[in-house]
Order: C-alpha cells, then sequence, then structure tokens
C-alpha cells in the first residue's frame, strides 16, 4: 500500500507519577470510557494522525506511565524519540521541583537532539495550586524549553502542545535537510559540508524523507 | 470449512454495505465519541474467529475476563495506518486496540509476532 503520511514522530510523556500523563493522551478525560479492562491493562502508546501545515503528521506517542517510580526512564524507551513532553502538576511542588531531575535524564539518555516541551497540568485546579504560571516560564527560560499550562481535564492547551511540539521538530529536521543539501549553487565549500553530513552516523532527522 | 468462506477469508469478492473491493468503503470510528480510527480503503475485510474481550465487563470479585468470539475483522498491515487509536501493553503476545480518544475497547487486537492489526468490524462504527 502507498505511504499515506509524510512524517511520524515518536513522542514521549514524561514526569513525575500522577502528573496526568495518561489524562493528556486523552481528548475526553472526564466521560471517558472508564471502562477496568483497558484501564486495567493499561496504554502503551497512541497513534494520532494531525494536519501539520498541510503535511500529513503522524504521531506515535509514549506514555511512560507506571515506570517513573524508578525515577529513571531507560535508554530503550528514549530511543528514536524525537520530542518529549515534560509534565509537572501545578498542584503539585515536588512534581514541578524534578523536572529538573527529568531534564538531567534525558540528557544523559536522549538523542541530545531531542526537542522538549515543558507542560504545568492540572491549571484547572486554581485553589489548590502551588506552583505559579510565573515559575513554570522561569524554569522554560532557564533550559531555553518551550512551556505551557496545560488541562486535561479541559482540554486546554493539550492540542496547542503537541502541535507546537511536531511544528518544532518539523522545523528542526528541514534546518538539518537543507544543511545537509544546500538550496541553489553548490560551491566547494557547500559540497564538503554535505559530504561531511553524511558521513555521520544517520540521525532521526533525515528519517522523515526515508519513512 | 466451506468454499465460499475460504474465498471470503482472503478478503475477495466480499461486497456488502460496508466492504468494497474487499476493503472497508467508509470510515472506521469510534462507537462511543466517533473518533476517526481508519480513513476508507485502509483495512483488508477477513474473516477468522477470534475471542476477543468485552467492552464492558461485569463488575464482580471475580477477576475473570470475559469473552465473545468475533468473527468480521479489518486487517490492517502497518500500524501507522491508522488515523487515531490506541495500543495496550502487551498481554500473551497480543496488545489490544482502543480508542485514542475515549479508551474505549478493546476495538481490536495487535499481533506481536506479525505486527498486524485486525479491527472488529462489530466493536466499530461506518460512517
Amino acid at each position: 500500500m502507498a505511504k499515506t503520511y509524510d512524517c511520524l514522530f515518536k513522542l514521549l510523556l514524561i514526569g513525575d507519577s500522577g502528573v496526568g500523563k495518561t489524562s493528556i493522551l486523552f481528548r475526553f478525560s472526564e466521560d471517558a470510557f472508564n471502562i477496568s479492562f483497558i484501564s486495567t491493562i493499561g496504554i502503551d502508546f497512541k497513534i494520532r494522525t494531525i494536519d501539520l501545515d498541510g503535511k500529513k503528521v503522524k504521531l506515535q506517542i509514549w506514555d511512560t506511565a507506571g515506570q517513573e517510580r524508578f525515577r529513571t526512564i531507560t535508554t530503550a524507551y528514549y530511543r528514536g524519540s524525537m520530542g518529549i513532553m515534560l509534565v509537572y502538576d501545578v498542584t503539585n511542588e515536588k512534581s514541578f521541583e524534578n523536572i529538573k531531575n527529568w531534564i538531567r535524564n534525558i540528557e544523559e539518555n536522549a538523542s541530545a537532539d531531542v526537542e522538549k516541551m515543558i507542560l504545568g497540568n492540572k491549571c484547572d485546579l486554581d485553589a489548590k495550586r502551588q506552583v505559579s504560571k510565573e515559575r513554570g516560564e522561569q524554569l522554560a527560560v532557564e533550559y531555553q524549553i518551550k512551556f505551557v499550562e496545560t488541562s486535561a481535564k479541559d482540554s486546554l492547551n493539550v492540542e496547542y502542545a503537541f502541535y507546537t511540539l511536531a511544528r518544532d521538530i518539523k522545523a528542526k529536521m528541514e534546518k538539518k535537510q537543507e544543511a545537509s543539501n544546500p538550496p541553489g549553487g553548490r560551491s566547494g565549500a557547500h559540497q564538503l559540508k554535505a559530504n561531511e553530513q553524511q558521513r555521520k552516523p544517520t540521525s532521526w532527522l533525515s528519517r522523515c524523507s526515508v519513512l | 470449512m466451506s468454499d465460499s468462506e475460504s474465498v471470503e477469508k482472503n478478503g475477495i469478492e466480499v461486497s456488502n454495505e460496508y466492504v468494497e473491493n474487499g476493503t472497508n468503503k467508509l470510515i472506521v470510528k469510534c462507537k462511543f465519541c466517533g473518533s476517526k480510527m481508519l480513513d476508507k480503503k485502509s483495512g483488508t475485510f477477513v474473516k477468522q474467529e477470534k475471542d476477543l474481550p468485552l467492552m464492558q465487563q461485569e463488575t464482580g470479585k471475580d477477576a475473570e475476563v470475559q469473552n465473545e468470539k468475533v468473527n468480521e475483522f479489518y486487517h490492517v498491515e502497518n500500524m501507522y495506518t491508522f488515523e487515531n487509536i490506541g495500543f495496550t501493553h502487551t498481554v500473551d503476545n497480543y496488545k489490544y486496540l482502543s480508542c485514542a480518544d475515549c479508551d474505549a475497547g478493546p476495538v481490536g487486537y495487535y499481533d506481536m509476532n506479525t505486527k498486524h492489526s485486525f479491527v472488529a468490524l462489530s466493536r466499530i462504527n461506518h460512517a
């Protein structure tokens, strides 16, 4: 069968237990199908299809729920991942402080060019809030990562977050492709650069066009 | 098994209100929330008998999983053919398929050996 999509991005949801990672994967969290069978076994990953500036993009989103209690996610889980959503709960100070640990875990295990985004989830629970939006923004600036507050319950900013991360991955990918394949006349210098790129091991950035 | 059944099994010459030229004529959607699972013509109709856990399990102390026999499926070779779908953790070399938006399921299963997915016609809506 002919390929029916343009790009495939593997994304991970990471953060402390109970911050709402699994809920972020739903469109309807409250009136979800509350059925024992699927929830007992648990979701490993989901496939979602989005239209990104006219391109059909498949997102394979992995929920790391259940593993986070080991405080680290293994290298195997990070393998091939192109984007990571770092999730904390705005009503849980500890989950916010742990974002730094998760970032360290990513730096130690994931590909260096993985795109990241920080999500402050449960922002609908204003009365219980322990982490201000400003602190979230500050952390994001410190690490130069994009940030948004979300409410999986109210479907607030969740879709926006996935589009933003996917768009950043796509942009990075196109930039890399351009760098290894400069448009316009090819001077000797450019040619050399292109050859250098080819000698490097293939990263996921070149994979989109191959799929 | 009769000859006519084996012909059907290959997805050939099956035509009804949902199947045309062996594939799904219509879009496959979640029965409960309408989330789009498969585009038109992306699954091959197959007949095979499989035990599939019920979508609504009776609650009780007895942890026994209740199954039913399902006979008609759409066969999807590549998981990325799906528009929106959830995959559960693996149980006995299978992953169960669920709605990506409302978690309803199982709507089918994924075989870890063949890497192929099967969506039960009785568990989805055509639109």
